[in-house]
């Protein structure tokens, strides 16, 4: 059983790497909101709810490392549709090497 | 935007508090911006329900209320990222005060611009203080020193600027307003 200072690291990495996994899942393809929720779970066992993704993608957007668009739908309610750009390529290559690094240290 | 429609009347009514509260912490947002945020949280809330296989539809709906969270803390990141980027776009000083405000807690460069931006409205009462005491008001220039407004009583100090104070005072503060703007686009995109 983990400790409680296990649990919060645990939480703590999993927030800092979260922006990967997303540019890692948006690299694949495109996805909106919830698809993305379902990705992460699937791909990286992530548990993210909607109030941590929203801010999270809007920051992205920020840093030009997403784009968007809205795709109208039968039910009437559009999906926003997110897709990595040139720049979040570069960002998300970086990061792995930079997660590469500190794991090499790591283990060694 | 499309409302989500609900059988049970309490659910519906749930959901139509949560839509209000979205909309009054949005509320300074320009009308395409908040359709924007409006539409992305329906969006969330709508692809839950539908995916999630419950017979209890209110259940659901608290489910994905709790999830999406208060929207005071939702929507935070969006409205400081939109107000900076509409301050930016329209010039606009209202909307700029608003972005600084936003954004204060998010960096040093902000509360510098913040400081910038209440310095550009000293001179605009310089110059109203300037027409209405003309001999207090000005740029001064003493033994080693220089001064730049009131002045109360004027000793061992000369008034250099005269009327140009007026056109000064205006110049500078068309500077700081071009500055503050050019130095928040800089930082937009530095990130």
């Amino acid at each position: 059983m983990k400790t409680e200072f296990l649990q919060n690291w645990d939480t703590q990495l999993k927030k800092g790497i979260l922006p990967l996994f997303v540019l890692k899942a948006l690299s694949k393809k495109e996805c909106y909101g919830y698809e993305l929720i379902q990705e992460l779970k699937l791909s990286a066992g992530l548990e993210v709810t909607e109030g941590t993704i929203y801010p999270l993608l809007i920051r992205l957007m920020k840093y030009n490392l997403l784009t968007s668009k809205w795709v109208e739908q039968p039910s009437g309610i559009p999906r926003k549709y997110y897709q990595i750009s040139d720049l979040g390529k570069k960002a998300l290559k970086e990061m792995k090497s930079s997660i590469q690094m500190t794991m090499t240290k790591i283990v060694k | 935007m499309k409302s989500i429609q609900f059988k049970s009347k309490s659910a519906q009514r749930v959901y139509d508090d949560y839509i209000n509260r979205c909309q009054k912490t949005i509320k300074i947002l320009s009308k395409a911006d908040k359709e924007d945020c409006l539409l992305e949280i329906n969006s969330y809330i709508y692809e839950f329900l539908a995916n999630t296989e419950a017979e209890d539809e209110m259940e659901n709906l608290l489910n994905i209320i709790e999830r999406l969270g208060p929207p005071e803390e939702t929507l935070k990141e969006a409205i400081a990222t939109k107000k900076t980027e509409q301050a930016i776009k329209t010039f606009n000083p209202k909307f700029l005060f608003q972005a600084l405000i936003l954004n204060i807690s998010n960096g040093i460069i902000y509360i510098i611009l913040f400081v910038l931006f209440l310095l550009l409205f000293c001179f605009p009462v310089l110059i109203v203080l300037k027409l209405i005491y003309p001999n207090e008001v000005g740029l001064y220039v003493g033994e080693g020193s220089f001064y730049v407004g009131f002045v109360d009583s004027p000793v061992r100090v000369t008034e250099i600027s005269g009327n140009w104070f007026i056109p000064f005072a205006l110049v500078i503060s068309c500077s700081l307003y071009l500055i503050i703007i050019l130095l928040l686009k800089l930082k937009t995109k530095l990130k």
